[in-house]
C-alpha cells in the first residue's frame, strides 16, 4: 500500500490538468484538488505533513476519474484515492463522523439507508419473482429504498423480454460500494461474502444490476476481493443496459418512437470506470429521440457530484456539482435528462429542483417496449 | 477590508501555495502568511494596499505550472491565486482576445473556435496554464514559428501596482517579468481565424528538421529526438518509427505522414508522460539559435535516460527542452540538476539563452538587452522591493551559488 501510493505520488508532474475535478471547479483550493492531494501524500510520506490535517480534504472528492483522464502521467488515480482513504481508516484518522454513521446503519440494516432490512425486497412484491434461476437481478441499495421505479420497470422489462431470473430479496444485500469508496474496507467482505453464497445458493451464473455503482463494484472490486479471500469468481457482470443494448442489436425487441428532446449524463461508474459510453446512446438513438450531448460527455462528462462519499459527508459541495450539471443540461434545450444510474438519478433530480425531468433509461424503454 | 476577498490562512493551503511543478534539492521556500484568490481589479488594489501598508511581499500565481521558482513565496507574504478571475471576451471584429489573467488557455481556444477564432499561440501546458502566468513567463510554445512568443501577441495590459491601475501598451515592462513590476489584471492578445491544419510527420535529423522548418510559412513545428520516441513508446504503449521525427502544421499540403504526424501533434500536452518511468524527472530547458541546434544536441548528451523536444520559433530560434530521468530517492538526484546548468552553459556558448529566468535562474536576467532600464522601472514602482521579491532581479545568495555550480557543471 505505501510503496504504491509512494510511487504515484513521486510520479505526479503537478501539471494541474486535473483541474477539471467537479470539487476542485466548486470550491478553487488547491487541497481538494488531485493535484493539491498527491503533493499532501507525498508531504506525509517524506514526513512534512501529518495525516490528520488531510484526512477531511481526502474524501472531498467525488472520485469520478476525471482526473485520470487527463492525468500527464496516467496515474491510477481512483486507485490512489480510495488506496489512500482505506489507509486512513487503518491508521485511525477516518472514516468522516458520517460515513461512520453509514457503516454503522450497515452494520444493522445490510444497507447505508436506515429502513429495515426485510423491507428491501418490498418494492417487488406485486411481482412474481423467483427463488432460483441463472441470471439474478441485483436492486442495489437505492432502487430498493429510494428510487424503487428503476428496480420495478427492470422487473417488469425482464418479464416483457422473457427473461428468467431471480431476485434475493430480503436476502441482497449491500454491494459494498458505499464503503469501499470512503476507505472502509472490512464491511465490503462481510457483503462480498453474504451476495456470494446467496448466488451460489441460487445457481446464479449471472449478475444483472440498473445500478451503475453496483456494476462497478461487482464486476470490477468483488473479483479482486474473491481473489483476495480465496473465493472462485466466475459470474457473469452486466448493467441492464448492456442487455437492452444487447437484445436491439440481436433484433429481439424493437422500441416505440419517442419524439423527444433528450440528452445524457454519464453516469462515473459506467462511464469512465467501466468505459460504457455508447451502449446507452445507441439506446437512446433506437427510440428516434431528439438527442443532443452536453458539452462535457463521455469520458469528460460531469460527475453529477454525489459519489465517493461526498453527497452524505459534504451535501453542500454535492448539490453544487449537481446544479453545474443540470445546467449544463439545460444549456442543450433538452426536456429530459437520461441516465443509468439511480444514485445520479436521485441526486440530479434534487439538484434540479424541479427544472428539469430526470429519468433513468430502463424508465424510457420499458415504456416504450 | 479585506475580510470579504476569499482568502485563507490556514496551515494546510498556505503549503500547497508554497510550491510549483519543481522539486529542487536543498531549496527550501517560506510559506506564505496568506493565499488570497481576488475576484475583481478591485479586490487586487485592496491586497496590495494591505501589502504596501504591512510591507508584506506579494507573489501571483496562476496554476504554477512552470518550474522556475517564479510562484515560491521566498520571503513568505501573500499569494495571490488568480482561480477566481478567469473571465474573458473576444472582440470579434478586431480579433482581439481580452482576458483576466486565471483564464486557461485550452478553455479560451475552445471558446473561440466556437466563433471560428483560434489562438495564435499557446503553451503546451494549455489545459491548465493561464494568461497571466504565461504572459508573466514570456513563454514559446505552439503557434511560435508563426507567431513568436505570447509577447509578440499581447496588445495591452492592465496592471496593478502600488500607485493603482492603467492601461498600458510599454508591455516590455511587464511580459517575463514575473510580476516583479506589477500585477497584470487583464490582457488584450491577438487571435486569428480558425484553420483546419494538417500534420506531417518527417523522420528527418535536427540538421534537416531545422531546414525543413524554415522552408516555408508553416503555423508550427515540433522536432521530438529518438530517445524521446524510445520513451514515449516505452510509456505510452504507442509504436511510433524510434527515429527521429520533425512534426509541422500547415494548412499547406506536404508529402509528410500524416498519421504518425497527427498522433504526435494530438499528444504535444502530454510531454511529461514519460516522467512514470522515473518517477522523477529534471527538465533542462533553453533557446537556442536554430542553426545551431545540431550543435547543442551533439554537445549535451546527460549520461542518464533522457529525450528532447524542439519548438521551432520565428526569427530563427528554437526552444530545447530536454527531460532527464532519474530517482529522487537515490543520492545520485542531486548531481542530475547539473545537466540544466550544462544546458544552459552549452546554449549560451552557441549563443541561446536561459528560456525563463523566474527565481532559481534570476542570474540570467543581466543579459536581458534592456535590464538596466527594467531595474530602474522597478526601483521606481517597487521602492520596498514587495513585488515579488527575489525573482527575476537577482537577489540573495541563491543567483550567486547557481553561479558558481554553473562553472562547475
Amino acid at each position: 500500500m505505501k510503496e504504491f501510493l509512494e510511487k504515484e505520488a513521486l510520479i505526479c508532474a503537478q501539471c494541474h490538468y486535473c483541474r477539471v475535478c467537479p470539487v476542485y471547479s466548486v470550491i478553487g483550493w488547491e487541497s481538494v484538488s488531485p493535484r493539491g492531494r498527491m503533493f499532501m501524500l507525498r508531504s506525509i510520506l517524506k514526513g512534512k505533513l501529518e495525516p490528520s490535517i488531510v484526512v477531511e480534504d481526502f474524501y472531498k472528492c467525488t472520485t469520478c476519474g476525471a482526473c485520470e483522464v487527463v492525468c500527464q502521467t496516467s496515474i491510477p488515480l481512483v486507485d490512489v484515492w480510495e488506496t489512500a482513504r482505506a489507509d486512513f481508516v487503518r491508521k485511525g484518522f477516518a472514516p468522516l463522523n458520517i460515513h461512520k454513521m453509514l457503516r454503522e446503519i450497515a452494520e444493522k440494516t445490510g444497507s447505508p439507508y436506515k429502513e429495515k432490512r426485510e423491507d428491501r425486497g418490498k418494492w417487488a412484491e406485486k411481482y412474481k419473482t423467483k427463488e432460483k434461476a441463472e441470471i439474478i437481478y441485483f436492486a442495489g441499495c437505492t432502487a430498493s429504498y429510494r428510487t424503487k421505479e428503476l428496480a420495478e420497470n427492470t422487473v417488469e422489462f425482464f418479464t416483457k423480454v422473457g427473461i428468467d431470473f431471480c431476485y434475493a430479496g430480503a436476502d441482497e444485500v449491500c454491494c459494498g460500494s458505499p464503503f469501499l469508496r470512503t476507505g472502509q474496507r472490512e464491511i465490503v467482505y462481510e457483503f462480498f461474502k453474504k451476495n456470494y453464497s446467496e448466488w451460489r445458493r441460487r445457481g446464479v451464473k449471472t449478475i444483472v444490476t440498473t445500478c451503475a455503482g453496483c456494476y462497478r463494484t461487482i464486476s470490477r472490486d468483488y473479483p479482486k476481493i474473491a481473489e483476495e479471500l480465496g473465493y472462485k469468481w466466475d459470474f457473469k457482470v452486466f448493467h441492464t443496459v448492456q442487455i437492452i443494448h444487447k437484445l436491439l442489436k440481436e433484433g429481439k425487441i424493437k422500441l416505440k418512437e419517442w419524439r423527444e428532446k433528450i440528452t445524457y449524463h454519464d453516469p462515473c461508474h459506467l462511464g469512465r470506470h467501466m468505459g460504457i459510453y455508447e451502449e446507452p446512446r445507441e439506446v437512446l438513438k433506437a427510440l428516434n429521440t431528439d438527442f443532443v450531448e452536453m458539452e462535457r460527455n463521455r469520458e469528460n462528462a460531469l460527475c453529477c457530484g454525489a459519489g465517493g462519499g461526498v453527497r452524505s459527508q459534504f451535501k453542500e459541495i454535492a448539490m453544487e456539482i449537481g446544479k453545474k450539471r443540470i445546467e449544463e443540461a439545460k444549456r442543450t434545450g433538452a426536456k429530459y435528462i437520461i441516465s443509468c444510474c439511480p444514485f445520479c438519478k436521485l441526486h440530479l433530480e434534487q439538484s434540479s429542483e424541479g427544472s428539469m425531468e430526470v429519468l433513468d433509461i430502463i424508465e424510457v424503454v420499458n415504456k416504450k417496449l | 477590508m479585506l475580510n470579504d476577498i476569499p482568502s485563507s490562512n490556514d496551515f494546510l493551503q498556505r503549503f500547497l501555495y508554497s510550491h510549483d511543478i519543481s522539486f529542487l534539492p536543498f531549496i527550501r521556500t517560506k510559506t506564505p502568511d496568506i493565499v488570497f484568490q481576488p475576484r475583481d481589479e478591485e479586490d487586487v488594489l485592496k491586497i496590495l494596499k494591505f501589502a504596501r501598508d504591512n510591507l508584506k511581499p506579494v507573489i501571483p500565481r496562476g496554476s504554477a505550472t512552470s518550474g522556475y521558482g517564479g510562484v515560491l513565496p521566498v520571503r513568505g507574504g501573500i499569494v495571490v491565486d488568480f482561480f477566481r478571475m478567469n473571465k474573458f471576451n473576444v472582440d470579434e471584429d478586431s480579433k482581439i482576445l481580452i482576458a483576466e489573467p486565471g483564464a486557461v488557455w485550452w478553455d479560451i481556444e475552445k471558446e473561440l473556435n466556437k466563433k471560428g477564432l483560434s489562438l495564435r499561440v499557446y503553451p503546451t501546458s494549455a489545459p491548465s496554464s493561464t494568461v497571466g502566468g504565461w504572459i508573466s513567463q514570456n513563454g514559446y510554445g505552439v503557434g511560435s514559428l508563426a507567431y513568436g512568443s505570447i509577447a509578440d501577441n499581447v496588445v495591452k495590459l492592465r496592471v496593478a501596482d502600488f500607485s493603482g491601475i492603467r492601461d498600458t501598451e510599454e508591455i516590455e515592462y511587464y511580459v517575463g517579468m514575473e510580476g516583479t513590476t506589477g500585477i497584470i489584471t487583464r490582457a488584450w492578445i491577438r487571435v486569428k481565424d480558425y484553420e483546419d491544419f494538417n500534420y506531417y510527420a518527417f523522420h528527418v535529423d535536427a540538421e534537416k528538421a531545422v531546414k525543413l522548418a524554415y522552408a516555408s510559412n508553416y503555423y508550427s513545428a515540433l522536432f521530438i529526438d529518438r530517445n524521446y520516441i524510445e520513451l514515449k513508446n516505452k510509456v505510452a504503449n504507442t509504436d511510433l518509427p524510434e527515429r527521429d521525427t520533425l512534426v509541422i502544421a500547415t494548412t499547406k499540403k506536404m508529402d509528410g505522414n500524416e498519421e504518425i504526424g497527427r498522433e504526435i501533434w494530438e499528444s504535444r500536452f502530454y510531454p511529461i508522460r514519460i516522467k512514470r518511468l522515473g518517477p522523477s524527472l529534471i527538465p533542462a530547458e533553453v533557446l537556442v539559435p536554430s542553426e545551431k541546434l545540431p550543435l547543442f544536441f551533439r554537445k549535451f548528451n546527460p549520461k542518464a535516460q533522457f529525450g528532447s523536444e524542439v519548438w521551432f520559433i520565428k526569427g530563427g530560434k528554437a526552444a530545447v527542452l530536454s527531460f532527464i530521468l532519474c530517482d529522487e530517492r537515490r543520492w545520485s538526484y542531486v548531481l542530475y540538476w547539473r545537466y540544466i546548468l550544462k544546458a544552459l552553459k552549452i546554449a549560451k556558448k552557441l549563443g541561446g539563452q536561459s528560456y525563463s529566468t523566474g527565481y532559481y535562474l534570476s542570474k540570467e536576467s543581466k543579459n536581458l538587452r534592456n535590464f538596466k532600464d527594467l531595474f530602474e522601472f522597478k526601483k521606481k514602482v517597487d521602492p520596498n522591493n514587495l513585488l515579488n521579491p527575489n525573482k527575476v532581479f537577482p537577489s540573495g545568495l541563491l543567483p550567486k551559488l547557481i553561479a558558481i555550480a554553473e562553472v562547475f557543471s
